[in-house]
């Protein structure tokens, strides 16, 4: 089938593409304006902007902890609306169903969960299934799992950790690999209770430094596209910019990205010893072209934190809004949830300008992504006022008028004139992401692209506009119209696959018999047992 | 071989699942009991959804504690193979399910190897001391006549140093346990611990947490329940006992108590899904339809449709939840034979329903 998107302001910036045209679809590809080519079907986007669909690199959309944050908290996602008859189980609050179609209704149609469990893979890709329409894609975490920390203590060579890794990676279906909080998980075990870049995990003997940098070098080695995704220590503490700070120096010219940077920008100036080091960790992003980041802005409100620093979150527990969380030590990170309710307060207000600030003043929009580390900064339904923020500087100014004054007063915020453009949004959102994962399909619109657009009816309000397109196709199915998600579509898993290495296999099933009486096998699955057709795409 | 009937007479799958989903349509106030894997429970609720109904797990009563202990409370777990590799003290908080007996040898014949190569020591709260290995025995907690919830309040309140009126017998054997301890590790489940014990069990992991290390071992009193549960979670927002009566999915644990309902002569249609031969289908009062997917080679007795179906891990391949390995896991058919599956069957039934979307699952 072959259809056209007629008359629209095209923003394609990896074609250099930026002005009113013609955009054609065949099938499920992007192709060249066929010549005397009649389309099956026209959508008129005059008026619109049209972009490549939507790419989120951190959104925690799925897993055990993230269930398990759904039952802890029912009262917070009642469903009221009535039955969809076009998409089944929409309606439920924040279920798998809704996700999906959130998502797709604001343009984004491939989006990554950070932080599987390699030991529930199985689990976080039966979830993943469930979410309508989308892609998705995982990493898988190590870095304070027993067998990876023996590997380092023991000395074992570089193609012993690859193997591991590249192991994870495929018996997983990642698409790359995160460490959390590197080497805490297991000195938490111990009762550590605090850990930073050169602690050093008791028993182990080797420091949270020498886990990122192995991982790092490992991942590089490997040839996986997504460079090495590291959740700093110290998250949330005040002082831990300068975790942050040493963090990008260890990158040491080789890639690394750092989940979340807002969580980690701060200082301990002022009366209440919090404030705002955004300025300096923007300038070191600046100086570091090696080194990408994603925001994980804070917006205002009720949400819950789910995360696999079971350390933080255990430290994090008294300030659980409602009264109740769940803090599980598993094998490797396990993981807390802890609810929280941002509010616009001093401490709030610092954190919220500190997203901003690390935005507008970082300044290659290649390098830095838009997240609000879903849901622990803000749930992604915040997205769309988050685009205005960025691209409207009357509307930041607008907001901080609420807001702490003290805390405002300790934030380079309100000097910055930066408005967000249309390229750059289409840039971070688009471009970047498809480029920082290896995707080569999408984050574009040229000739032999996937067909993900994204087309959005110019309007005054930029979070109107964005947060409910006029047209989204996924894989050149249009499965929004008018902000409403006509029907559902199974998306893929993206994943690499490297071939396992059998020595290392063997190595792994003794291991897991002798240490865990377990055999390896109740860990792997087959394809077949997500119930969905094609359920996995490789990424070459 | 016969698949299908309507009342007593064979009938093809076609026609028994069109009457199915007829009769679960036309009802006023239908109920699904299940015991079954993840997709068999994700077809379930595709259903329940589609038809209004209420669902609930068969092992409902027992897992409703247990979900109760994360959506009104939340605690601290930890994982089976921590618990194997680091429990220095094993507490066995009341009866455990004869299903977590072998887990329990395990533990009693092994000993912990981090952070270094130590040993386990082994009590039981409650009047109920599980059998270990020979060699082994658990040191007894009890408290007078309390039963477990009392227990461990007085444990609790010794532990932090408060009087209490009746005695934990052993109480300083297990104290001095507890403060050479590095990782003790409470197992427990719904089994026997109601949603007081759990409370109890948690706010006395806390405690511990204070200044050093401990956690809880769900050993889950339904395996299959529990796998359900995390389903129900993720496609609904909340675990069994949810119903769609209007139109979106409302957890109430007392209101959609699928047994409740029947006893109260509630539900007029009751979908029954169980995989498990050991498992027959319950007798359908006067007033009830019931429509059975089993394991059964004839018409169930009462049903006004029974389905025949296979068991996840016998017949056909699954996903279920492991309690051993506290995470789902794919389930190899043992010996595969051609019965359907429950997924297979409900979906089925959920084409039937006229709608204008494919069911999802
Ligand atoms: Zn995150």
């Amino acid at each position: 089938m072959l259809t056209k998107i007629a008359g629209g302001e095209i923003i394609d910036p990896v074609n250099g593409r930026s002005g009113k045209g013609d955009l054609w679809i065949r099938d499920e590809q992007i192709v060249e304006p066929p010549a005397g080519g009649k389309a099956d079907r026209t959508f008129d986007a005059s008026g619109c902007v049209v972009m490549a669909g939507a790419i989120d690199i951190h959104s925690h959309i799925g897993g055990g902890n993230v269930n398990t944050a759904r039952l802890l908290l029912p009262k917070q996602h009642a469903a009221h609306l009535p039955r969809p008859a076009q998409t089944p189980l929409s309606n439920a609050g924040w279920s798998t169903f809704e996700t999906g179609c959130l998502y797709a209704k604001m343009g984004f149609t491939t989006v990554v969960e950070p932080a599987m469990n390699p030991g529930a893979a199985l689990h976080t890709h039966l979830e993943l299934a469930d979410i309508p329409i989308i892609d998705k894609a995982t990493l898988a975490i190590l870095g304070n799992d027993d067998f990876l920390l023996s590997l380092i203590r023991d000395g074992a060579s570089e193609q012993a950790i690859d193997d591991y890794v590249a192991w994870t990676v495929g018996t997983t279906r990642a698409l790359g690999v995160k460490v959390i909080n590197a080497g805490a998980a297991a000195a938490f075990k111990e009762n550590v209770r605090a850990f930073s870049l050169d602690d050093v995990v008791p028993s182990y003997g080797v420091s949270s430094r020498n886990i990122v940098k192995t991982l790092q070098a490992s991942v590089g080695r490997l040839g996986v596209p997504h460079p090495l995704h590291v959740h700093c220590n110290n998250l949330g503490a005040a002082g831990a910019a300068d975790t942050a700070a040493a963090t990008i120096a260890a990158a040491e010219g080789l890639p690394l990205h750092l989940a979340h940077l807002q969580f980690y920008g701060y200082g301990t100036e002022g009366k209440r010893k919090f404030s705002s080091e955004a300025a300096r960790l923007a300038e070191l992003v600046n100086a570091s072209p090696e080194v990408t980041i994603d925001v994980g802005q804070v917006m205002f409100g009720q949400t819950v934190t789910v995360s696999s620093d079971v350390m933080r979150q255990f430290s994090a527990r008294a300030t659980a809004h409602p009264k109740k969380w769940v803090i599980w030590d598993g094998d490797g990170n396990g993981g807390g949830i802890v609810p929280y309710r941002y509010r616009e307060d001093f401490y709030g207000t610092l954190q919220w300008a500190i997203g901003l600030e690390l935005f507008l003043l970082i300044t290659d929009p290649w390098r830095v992504f838009f997240t609000t580390d879903h849901p622990n900064g803000a749930p992604f339904t915040a997205y769309p006022k988050l685009f205005e923020l960025l691209m409207r500087r009357d509307a930041r100014n607008a907001m901080a008028e609420g807001l702490s004054k003290s805390a405002m007063a300790l934030s380079t915020l309100a000097s910055i004139d930066r408005e967000y453009t249309f390229d750059e949004i289409a840039i971070m959102t688009r471009a970047a992401p498809a480029k920082l994962l290896g995707l080569k399909d999408r984050g574009h619109l040229g000739a032999g692209a996937l067909a993900d657009v994204a087309v959005y009816r110019r309007g005054p309000d930029i979070a109107q506009m964005l947060g409910s397109a006029a047209f989204v196709f996924k894989n050149g199915d249009l499965v929004v119209r008018d902000g409403a998600v006509t029907h559902y579509r199974w998306g893929r898993a993206l994943r690499l696959n490297p071939a396992p290495d059998r020595a290392m296999v063997r190595r792994l099933d003794d291991f897991y018999q002798d240490r865990y009486g377990l055999s390896l096998d109740w860990f792997s699955f087959p394809d077949s047992a997500i119930a969905r057709e094609n359920p996995f795409a490789e990424v070459a | 071989m016969a698949v299908a009937w309507i009342g007593n007479r064979e009938a093809s799958l076609q026609r028994a699942a069109e009457e199915a989903a007829k009769l679960l349509q036309s009802s006023r106030c239908p109920v699904f009991s299940f015991d079954t894997d993840v997709h068999g429970t994700r077809a379930a609720i595709a259903l329940a959804e589609r038809v209004g109904a209420a669902y609930d797990h068969i092992d409902g009563a027992v897992l409703a504690r247990e979900t109760a202990l994360f959506t009104d409370r939340g605690g601290m777990v930890v994982a089976p193979g921590e618990t194997r590799r680091r429990a220095d003290v094993v507490v066995i908080v009341g009866e455990l399910p004869e299903a977590h007996r072998r887990f329990l040898l395990e533990l009693a014949v092994t000993e912990p190897d981090q952070p270094a190569a130590g040993q386990r020591s082994f009590f039981s709260v409650g009047k109920q001391t599980p059998p270990l290995d020979g060699k082994r025995a658990a040191t007894q907690l009890t408290c007078g006549e309390a039963g477990l919830a009392a227990t461990l309040a007085a444990l609790r309140a010794l532990c932090a140093g408060r009087q209490v009126s009746t005695p934990v017998a052993n109480f300083d054997i297990f104290a001095q346990a507890i403060a050479e301890a590095r990782f003790p590790v409470f197992l427990f489940s719904g089994h026997a611990a109601d949603a007081l014990a759990l409370e109890m069990l948690q706010g006395l992991i806390g405690d511990l947490n204070a200044t050093g290390r401990a956690s809880g071992l769900h050993l889950t009193a339904s395996e299959s329940g529990w796998g359900s549960a995390l389903a129900s979670t993720w496609m609904t927002g909340f675990p069994p006992r949810t119903g769609f009566s209007r139109g979106f999915p409302e957890h109430d644990p007392w209101r959609y108590d699928v047994a409740r309902m029947i006893a109260a002569g509630e539900a007029d249609c009751h979908l029954w899904i169980s995989g498990s031969a050991e498992r027959p289908p319950p007798k359908p009062r006067k007033d009830m339809l019931l429509v059975a997917l089993a394991k059964t080679s004839g018409p169930v007795a009462g049903a006004a449709v029974t389905i025949r179906i296979g068991e996840t891990g016998v017949d056909h391949d699954g996903v279920g939840y492991l309690a051993r390995i506290g995470t789902l896991t794919a389930l190899a058919a043992r010996s595969p034979t051609d019965l359907p599956s429950a997924a297979a069957i409900l979906r089925a039934i959920a084409e039937k329903v006229p709608a204008e979307a494919v069911p999802p699952c």
